[in-house]
């Protein structure tokens, strides 16, 4: 036990979401071997923010696995009129650092840095090229708050050490991370405005399902990555990273970002729930009959099957009653791929449990037309199934904040102009 | 004290109080074993139990009532399947929802549904949607047992949603707005206690229903006895138990010239509780034309109430009319009604 009565596996297990100098500290007295070393050749890395595919590792069966601990940092510009060249460079200095310092991969550090519709208005000019609508309530049933800072910054890794002390670093709370030396931080540049934490992989969820929104029946599985108990991004449902990138204008080679904050209520899905009104839900109810899922799902390889779930979704739902979210899902293709790349995770922000729903788009409109076909309102309206009883999953979580962000280029990436070109 | 020091301490205080008792609120006396052999129907439960009132408030265009009774299992339906719900150690009430139109008294099934939080002393004790279900003394409401902590006030704070069904007649163009209240529940354990149990070993699993209860500040879920709906009625079936009213009306004020309207009205037997959720097709035919042949549309009307129905571009007087249950009502089920309207009949009346 430490001085503050908290076992050091209670602390170690919810140090990203502690964070701070003392969870830091924590985490690095306990130690796991090194952190690999970033490059000094910068020119190396790839010129798309999003690129981390090629960066990941992959499961057994091919998909790629999103590193396991992450950090949202959401920053307001210091000062209201458009960026001065000085605090754009303090930006790029401190994130060359984060480089320097980490191996860009799931083991070293991955990130990302966005700007808000609110950090555009700022400028004159609209965004070139990419419509970057300010972020609204998506459904009839939800009523979220707003996102309004200017930026967000999304740091992950295997390792929580890497993204603990990157985000101390930038805050301007220690002078080297993984032993480089820090040239700049983001202090009186970005302040901070809010800050969320989440993890995603086998075990994170069942160790950390002490929270408001799972019942103390503790019934998150031991292998499940997310608190819903299933896999989720199979590589052959989600988009690849050409899709979701920007491909003209001056921003070509960024992407959209959506970030929403949901909030999980678990008691009616793990206690009163069957097994197969979950993968009916989930899925499709014909995953359920045919014995589909197998514990998470880990048996579907790279594809959740939810090509062989009825397509006329509302024809489906009138005969059974209930639909799958993957089949809901599985409407929104273009030229016969998803339009969306996730890279969600779970999280205990706050003492509930919670999915940070995070998703890359080309535009963010590829968004808004998967969460409509999401929300099943023509499903309701037309069939036995109701707006959020056996439709989907929607009964169990209510999305709580939306935001909008563009990721620039690499080369764009601190304090962009809304042009760019000008 | 955390979240779950504090509800194990609660459930803790309220084990020793039942074994000191042993009595009264004692799982095995709170929910007698199901009957056997029950029938494919709905049929007279094990016991039946009463209901005190936790609060009513007004949330946008929307009455709420918030009513609690004993914990008690029941069936979520999904498809043709009824799912049991067993009750936990820990659940402490049955809590219950009723929405309805101040201005008609009518009960409205909103298939969007509602969520409840409920919060003491600032901390968040529970947070979900309870079940769209029916019930045979408490009719059409949206109810899920919770475990509270103990005696207390707690904050019940409703959301209800919008409604997606169409509405006619006076209905039309209200409740599209979600509406949302909070209303302070003084429950105590032992107020609960005294709330009637009555068992029916004699009467149990026949084929009949207890009488829906009646309550002062609340009304009560009914559709229309058959010869009270508007229109010509062209018949009534059993179906799988259920009851299914048609009637045809040509001269409804929301018709345009025209323009005639089909309902199908599917109602519980012996209490008349609406069976919202169903996935219903229907076909008009007269003089041997097919007029329509569609899915029916959920819909609420002041005096047809909560029906399935669709508008039809025809002045034929009498058509013959079939209806097919594509699927049965996805409500959740009390005791009585977890084995009936599982099923999808078709049925059909000609013209005469």
């Amino acid at each position: 036990m430490t001085e503050r009565g908290i076992s050091r596996r209670e602390f170690a297990k919810s140090a990203v979401a502690i964070g701070g100098t003392a969870a830091l500290a924590a985490c690095l007295d306990r130690g796991s071997g090194t952190i690999p070393r970033g490059t000094d050749d910068l020119s190396s890395l790839p010129d798309r923010q999003h690129a981390w595919d090629a960066s990941l590792a992959t499961d057994d069966a091919g998909n790629h696995r999103l590193s396991r601990h992450h950090v949202l940092l959401l920053f307001d510009y210091a000062s209201d009129g458009p960026p001065t060249d000085a605090d754009r460079e303090q930006v790029e200095s401190a994130l060359r650092d984060l480089e320097r310092a980490y191996e860009w991969s799931n083991e070293g550090l991955l990130f990302t840095l966005g700007y808000s519709p609110a950090y555009f208005d700022r400028f004159e000019a609209d965004v070139a090229g990419v419509d970057l609508p300010e972020p609204m309530a998506l459904a009839p049933f939800e009523d979220p708050e707003l996102d309004t800072p200017d930026a967000l910054l999304h740091l992950a890794s295997d390792d929580e050490r890497a993204v603990i002390a990157a985000e101390e670093a930038l805050k301007g709370n220690r002078d080297t991370v993984n032993d480089h030396e820090m040239s700049a931080t983001f202090e009186g540049v970005l302040r901070e405005a809010e800050r969320r934490t989440g993890f995603v992989g086998a075990g994170l969820p069942a160790e950390n399902q002490d929270v408001d929104g799972v019942p103390d029946s503790e019934p998150v599985p031991e292998e499940a990555p997310l608190f819903m108990g299933f896999k989720s991004g199979f590589k052959e449902n989600q988009a690849s990273e050409d899709r979701v990138t920007v491909d003209s204008g001056p921003f070509a080679g960024g992407a959209t970002q959506h970030l929403s904050k949901i909030r999980l209520q678990l008691q009616q899905w793990y206690e009163q729930d069957s097994r197969d009104q979950r993968v009916s839900k989930m899925f499709c109810p014909a995953h359920a009959a045919e014995d589909k899922v197998e514990g998470v799902g880990e048996n579907l390889g790279t594809d959740n099957g939810a090509g062989e779930c009825p397509e006329d979704v509302v024809d489906s739902g009138r005969r059974e009653g209930v639909v799958g979210h993957a089949q809901k899902m599985s409407r929104v293709r273009e030229d016969g791929t998803p339009t969306l790349l996730r890279r969600d995770f779970s999280s205990t922000d706050g003492g509930e449990a919670g999915l940070h729903f995070l998703s890359l788009q080309r535009s963010i409109a590829d968004f808004v037309a998967t969460k409509q076909a999401m929300n099943g309102t023509d499903v309701a309206n037309d069939s036995a199934v109701g707006q959020r009883v056996n439709n989907g999953i929607l009964q169990y979580m209510t999305v709580t904040r939306r935001g909008n962000y563009l990721l620039p280029p690499r080369s764009l990436r601190s304090l962009p102009r809304a042009n760019p070109d000008t | 004290m955390n979240r779950r020091q504090f509800l194990a301490s609660a459930g803790l205080a309220g084990t020793t109080v039942l074994a000191g008792c042993g009595s009264l609120s004692s799982q095995s006396t709170r929910a007698p074993p199901l009957v056997e052999n029950r029938p494919d129907a709905t049929y007279r439960p094990t016991h039946a139990e009463g209901m005190g009132m936790a609060g009513i408030a007004q949330a946008g265009e929307y009455m709420v009532g918030l009513s609690y009774s004993f914990p008690h299992r029941f069936w979520t339906v999904t498809g043709t399947t009824a799912e049991k719900v067993d009750i936990r150690s820990e659940d402490s009430v049955h809590l219950m929802a009723t929405i309805w139109d101040p201005e008609t008294e009518m009960v409205l099934p909103v298939s969007a549904g509602l969520s409840i939080t409920i919060e003491r002393d600032g901390e968040t004790v529970a947070d979900k949607s309870p079940w769209p279900m029916i019930s045979q003394n408490m009719g059409f409401h949206y109810g899920d047992n919770y475990a509270l902590g103990g005696d207390g006030v707690y904050q019940l704070s409703v959301r209800v949603n919008g409604m997606g069904e169409r509405r006619l007649g006076a209905l039309e163009g209200r409740f599209n707005e979600a509406g949302e209240a909070t209303v302070e529940f003084d429950f105590a354990q032992n107020t609960r206690d005294q709330l009637s149990f009555e068992e029916f070993p004699d009467s149990q699993g026949e084929r009949a229903a207890v009488d829906l209860m009646n309550m002062d500040m609340v009304p009560t879920s009914q559709v229309p006895e058959v010869s009270a709906l508007p229109g010509t009625v062209l018949g009534t079936d059993k179906g799988s138990d259920g009851v299914y009213a048609v009637t045809w009306l040509q001269d409804a004020a929301f018709l345009a010239d025209g323009e005639s309207y089909l309902a199908v009205s599917a109602r519980t037997p012996y209490n008349r509780v609406p069976l919202p959720m169903m996935s219903l097709d229907g076909t008009v035919e007269a003089d041997s034309e097919t007029l329509f042949e569609d899915a029916l549309t959920a819909a609420v009307h002041p005096e047809l109430g909560y029906h399935y129905g669709a508008i039809v571009e025809t002045a034929a007087q009498a058509p013959s009319v079939s209806v097919d249950v594509v699927a049965p009502p996805q409500v959740s089920r009390h005791e009585g009604y977890e084995t009936a309207f599982l099923t999808a009949p078709s049925f059909s009346f000609a013209s005469g």
